[in-house]
């Protein structure tokens, strides 16, 4: 039996996930998507148990990000990405796929989740999906 | 590896008639290793009696390993011996915290106006570090520590030592994070606990006060025996007895652990003062 699992950061960040009522995703120290909790799933089209986790480049093929002038967000430009990367929190909006055909402006809030003062070991996002403009 | 309990009552020295049986007295776990090499769990009241017996021997190195720095898993550092005699290295081990250092926050406890004589006037020499974030050697045993959900920084940790495993995570409440039927990597300390050949774990609650104790850090003995299934454990020691738990009631709540033992493990058993267990070679209780 292989002994690895998620820091303990990770799986309390998971844990208070899966108790809030706001969309809130998780992604680990690689950029994989961990977890998102249910509200998520009505914003993004699907549940995670359908989904599960994801590898960050599979992440950007489903949902496929975009700025709000249309050009292609990769992983490291997603607010995520850049939080997971510069260690910093980050507060961006950027349109989105849903896996139930849906485009989504989404406004999000992702911070890094520090386990200790230099190791970062992963990323909780907090989204919300803006109404379509009128 | 040798395990002789000195401590197994939880978050208050309980001494008296309800307790005698199984001991009032903090967590402490002594581990005599296959090559000699003495490694201590936990320093709380249990460690003062332990501290006398070591003194029978000529002072050489100790590591101590703290889980944590609650009052019950430091307060019986005072009263330990060796820290108080020339000639003895002592290596203390615990969780990191991202404002103070170890010596630093143990010595709020030891220093006045909660303990009359400063650490800084202790003869031993005595080094206070964070636990390595990844496993090290002690002796002839492997150690690995790993944060867990308590209140505050808290560390389980896991002794390898010739193919046994010992995990001891005496303040532990999984299932505030996790679900019964969570994957168990999902559940915070089953790395430490995977495949253990005995798991010291956190039993403190009944299942009726663990509803109204909800995120106070421990765990229910229902809990504690599923944890010890989710992980694989070959066999638990309910640990961390609630001070207000009678000798009697114990083996009432180890009854209710001991119906839930499945085929491939073996008994629980009530850890108490005086328990001594050779891992690999059957309890010498």
């Amino acid at each position: 039996m292989e002994r690895k699992q998620p820091d303990l950061v990770l799986i309390v960040a998971r844990s208070f996930a899966t108790k809030l009522a706001t969309p809130t995703l998780i992604i680990d120290a690689h950029g994989d998507l961990v977890f998102f909790n249910d509200a998520a799933a009505e914003v993004l089209g699907r549940s995670y148990v359908d989904i599960g986790a994801l590898q960050a480049s599979h992440w950007q093929e489903l949902f496929h990000p975009r700025t709000l002038d249309e050009e292609p967000l990769t992983a490291e430009q997603t607010p995520g990405g850049v939080a997971l990367l510069e260690r910093r929190p980050v507060h961006d909006s950027f349109f989105m796929s849903g896996l139930d055909g849906r485009e989504r402006e989404i406004t999000v809030t992702a911070f890094p989740l520090f386990s200790h003062p230099d190791e970062v070991v992963g990323v909780m996002s907090i989204f919300w999906e803006l109404p379509a403009a009128p | 590896m040798i395990i002789r309990v000195w401590g197994a009552r939880g978050s208050l020295s309980a001494p008296g008639p309800a307790t005698v049986g199984y001991g009032g007295n903090t967590s402490c776990v002594e581990l005599e290793l296959a090559d000699g090499t003495t490694l201590i769990l936990d320093a709380g009241s249990g460690i003062r009696e332990l501290g006398q017996r070591l003194l029978e021997r000529d002072p050489g190195e100790l590591s101590i390993c703290l889980t944590h720095l609650h009052l019950d898993h430091v307060e019986g550092l005072g009263f330990f011996a060796p820290l108080w005699r020339a000639g003895w290295k002592l290596r203390f081990l615990g969780p990191p915290s991202p404002t103070a250092t170890l010596r630093e926050r143990v010595s709020r406890y030891l220093s006045p106006p909660l303990f009359p004589i400063g650490l800084s006037e202790a003869p031993a020499e005595a080094v206070f570090e964070d636990a390595p974030r990844e496993p090290w050697r002690v002796g002839s045993a492997v150690i690995e520590a790993q944060t867990v959900e308590h209140r505050g920084p808290t560390f389980g940790y896991r002794i390898e030592e010739e193919g046994h495993v010992l995990a001891y995570i005496p303040d532990h409440e999984p299932y505030l994070t996790a679900t019964l039927d969570d994957k168990p990597e999902w559940i915070s300390g089953w790395a430490l606990a995977a495949n253990a050949d005995l798991l010291m774990h956190d039993s403190q609650y009944t299942d009726e006060e663990y509803r109204s104790r909800l995120g106070w850090g421990h765990s229910s003995v229902t809990h504690a025996a599923a944890f010890a299934r989710a992980a694989g454990v070959r066999r638990l020691a309910m640990f961390h007895h609630d001070p207000m738990r009678s000798d009697r009631e114990l083996e009432a709540l180890y009854d209710q652990v001991a119906a839930t033992v499945q085929d491939d493990q073996d008994p629980p058993l009530i850890a108490r003062e005086g328990l001594e267990i050779a891992l690999g070679a059957g309890s010498r209780d």
